[in-house]
């Protein structure tokens, strides 16, 4: 109840406020009007919808490839016919640190490598200049800013001017920030990503299989559909996208999706659950 | 040290050209000397060739000759006038202007107009002020010295020890005999001062293939103001264009600065365009890349915008049906990003048909580059393309090292998976390895290397993927092989 009233309070005082500086908030009607569904009912984790800015934190510099690959992960499910691209943009003195993208390997996660185009710039005002510019464009589909020291000029609002781009074009950018600290941002959705030790790999014990991260939701709840749930999980990064990690041990292990990463053309055990012979 | 350049008052005061410095300061106490900066004079020599894009579309500069008492260190200035003379009003209208321009702007110039490069060169040093036709260059030449002809100090020297003091004295001469004594040099050079022998200029700036120009009645410095001109000028240049059916990938801006110098930017589109607000913006990135370099001087009294690669762009109809095909709008990004951050700022990856890793991927622009700028942020290397094969590769990382870190490294066994290692000077306990994958060494290559790569993906405690090699195998080529970090993993 409470809860409605202040929803109600604060969309008084937004069309106030649009009243006086005349203008309007494009990006909170639409967040009003859908809600953000990260969860969805059949319990899968979903990616989140185009057209947000997302923080995606790691402790450390050290984690740059699951950070990386969780914020592709999210990216991959944005592409489509009319956004055939995903930008990522890093400080071209960074790259020793943190690894440049590569093709193979970015085949090897299950995305075209013609799909991602590698901005190098020199400094953090570039940086933004380009996200944003990007953020405009109708063509791309998710803008990935790595960014180890980001100095002073990310502020709150370099923040909001990206989050504002990002509603606005509807693509999503994706900022991977590294550290424990964090600070004031305009971001919609902030997640903290480690990595977890992967479960074994088919037919290899002592190799380590499909990437797992833990995935934890530091802000933005309101925006996943599932109140009740934990902000926390820890998810598997399949051929067919994100997976939900259950209680090893338990039937839902072996579910559709779960496993280790397929390789080859899809098997029929993707089917399970549904009635084979009907 | 000694004197590299003086001035009509430093002559008077009896100071003269490679004077040692202490004797001057004798002669004239109160003498300032500051050290010459070659690479800036040169740099502003050629700000102020370019310039003379104002009078010709081709201007070039002769590079700098060793002749013991004309020592030029930047070069000569080389206009080609040909069908441009007569715009002033005649050629002997043109040079008078050319010439008086710089005078005006307190330089020292002397010029001449001749039919061949050599001919003019020859006159504009020993004669200057002259205008000669083709048939009256010979007898124009002749009472010149030899040194007139762009000959090195050595050659100079031997000419005069045979009493052969001028152009003249070379007319008669046997040719072979001289070519015995004297080299093929000096044949050549008299053959291209007497037009002979063809000779190219290589103009500095592109040579535009459409252009539109505005000069100003006053000056103007902003930014803005010259952004808005630009603007103008690419309505104008795109009307050009359309009417011809035409679309141009290279535009080119000549900022005329009224101290003689010129601003050059560039830009490159990534398919042919006509659109004059997205040329308009992609130059307003282009001058943002500036930021404080940008200085407009005393200001500019004339613009002009050029277009290059100029090739066939069709009228195109915009449907109600049509599917919204994001190509486009992306290679405009690309555009304006690539004028933003400079063309190598914007890559995309190219498959190599290599097995080393670090070769097996090409970063390469996604817009062609411009030549206004030459700072390369990293190298590429080329290769032959990849087959489809070639991409089947096993496990790869997600993200790889430029330069691989060489790390510490224990195994169990010396050929076994690594159990610890040390990087960045924090300690990894690696609880599980896949590998290894050997990697042999592309002998066919130049600079291959010669060790065999022994890669492994490993995962340490807490989860993180590494992928790592050991360079070298144990015995057979290696006793103590280095291991490496090259990537990571998600």
């Amino acid at each position: 109840m409470q809860v409605v009233d202040r929803r109600q309070a604060i969309a008084r005082l937004r069309t106030q406020i649009e009243g006086i500086e005349k203008r309007s908030f494009p990006e909170v009607r639409q967040a009003q009007s859908r809600p953000y569904i990260i969860r969805a009912p059949d319990e899968k984790f979903a990616p989140a919808p185009a057209g947000l800015l997302h923080e995606v934190w790691s402790d450390e510099v050290r984690n740059s490839g699951a950070a990386f690959g969780f914020a592709l992960g999210q990216a991959r499910a944005l592409l489509g016919r009319s956004r055939p691209a995903i930008l990522f943009l890093q400080l071209a003195h960074e790259a020793q640190q943190t690894g440049l993208p590569y093709g193979p390997g970015l085949c090897h996660f299950g995305l075209c490598p013609e799909a991602l185009i590698i901005g190098r710039v020199r400094n953090v005002t570039e940086l933004l200049w380009a996200a944003e510019e990007a953020a405009g464009c109708k063509a791309v589909a998710a803008i990935i800013v790595d960014i180890i020291h980001p100095g002073k000029i990310l502020d709150f609002t370099a923040s909001r001017r990206l989050a504002m781009r990002a509603g606005r074009g509807k693509a999503s950018v994706f900022l991977l920030r590294y550290g424990r600290e964090r600070e004031a941002g305009a971001s919609h959705l902030r997640w903290r990503v480690a990595p977890v030790s992967s479960m074994e790999a088919l037919f290899d014990a002592r190799a380590p299989g499909c990437p797992r991260w833990q995935v934890c939701l530091e802000k933005g709840q309101g925006m996943v559909s599932d109140m009740l749930g934990q902000m926390r999980w820890v998810l598997n990064w399949t051929e067919n996208g994100f997976a939900l990690e259950q209680a090893v041990g338990t039937d839902k292990a072996g579910k559709a999706g779960v496993g280790p990463a397929l390789s080859g053309p899809v098997p029929t055990a993707l089917g399970y659950g549904l009635s084979e012979t009907a | 040290m000694r004197l590299q350049a003086t001035d009509a008052a430093a002559e008077r005061a009896g100071l003269y050209r490679s004077q040692n410095l202490s004797d001057a300061r004798a002669l004239c106490p109160g003498l300032v000397a500051r050290e010459m900066d070659g690479e800036y004079l040169s740099a502003l020599f050629g700000s102020l060739a370019d310039w003379h894009a104002y009078a010709s579309p081709i201007v070039s500069i002769f590079p700098g000759t060793f002749i013991p008492d004309i020592r030029t260190s930047f070069g000569d200035l080389l206009l080609d006038v040909t069908g441009v003379s007569h715009l002033f009003g005649g050629n002997r209208q043109m040079l008078a202007h050319v010439s008086g321009r710089l005078e005006r702007a307190g330089f020292t110039a002397q010029g001449a107009m001749a039919q061949s490069i050599g001919g003019a060169w020859a006159l504009a040093r020993f004669d200057p002020g002259k205008i000669v036709e083709a048939e009256d260059l010979k007898t124009c030449l002749a009472p010149l010295p030899v040194s007139a002809l762009r000959l090195d100090e050595k050659l100079v020297f031997g000419l005069e020890q045979m009493g052969l003091k001028t152009i003249g004295s070379l007319y008669g001469r046997n040719r072979k005999a001289l070519r015995a004594r004297f080299g093929d040099r000096l044949i050549e050079r008299l053959n291209q001062a007497l037009g002979y022998l063809e000779e190219r200029l290589v103009p500095r700036l592109p040579v535009p293939e459409r252009q539109s120009e505005r000069r100003l009645a006053e000056p103007i410095v902003l930014e803005r103001d010259i952004l808005m001109v630009v603007n103008d000028l690419a309505i104008r240049l795109c009307a050009q264009l359309e009417k011809e059916g035409m679309g141009a990938q290279s535009f080119h801006l000549l900022l005329f600065r009224i101290d003689c110098q010129l601003m050059y930017l560039a830009v490159n589109a990534a398919r042919p365009v006509r659109a004059p607000d997205h040329i308009a913006r992609l130059f307003v990135n282009r001058i943002k890349r500036l930021a404080g370099e940008f200085d407009a001087g005393f200001g500019i009294e004339a613009i002009r915008l050029t277009a290059g690669s100029v090739s066939q762009l069709d009228a195109h109809q915009s449907g109600v049906f049509e599917l919204v095909d994001g190509a486009k709008d992306l290679e405009r990004l690309y555009d304006r990003m690539a004028a933003r951050l400079g063309p190598k700022a914007i890559l995309r990856s190219r498959p190599v048909n290599s097995h080393l890793p670090e070769r097996a991927v090409v970063l390469e622009p996604v817009i062609a580059g411009t030549g206004d700028d030459a700072d390369a942020l990293i190298s590429f290397e080329d290769g032959e393309p990849a087959t489809k094969a070639a991409l089947a590769l096993p496990a790869r990382p997600l993200r790889l090292l430029p330069v691989p870190e060489q790390i510490s490294v224990m195994a169990e066994v010396p050929d076994g998976p690594p159990v610890r290692m040390v990087w960045r000077r924090l300690s990894y306990r690696l609880l599980k390895a896949a590998g290894p994958e050997r990697i042999g060494v592309e002998w066919w290559q130049p600079g291959a290397g010669t060790l065999t790569r022994d890669y492994y993906r490993v995962e340490d405690k807490a989860g993180r993927r590494f992928w790592i090699f050991r360079e070298g195998l144990y015995g057979s080529e290696s006793n103590d092989p280095r291991w490496f970090m090259h990537g990571f993993d998600p």
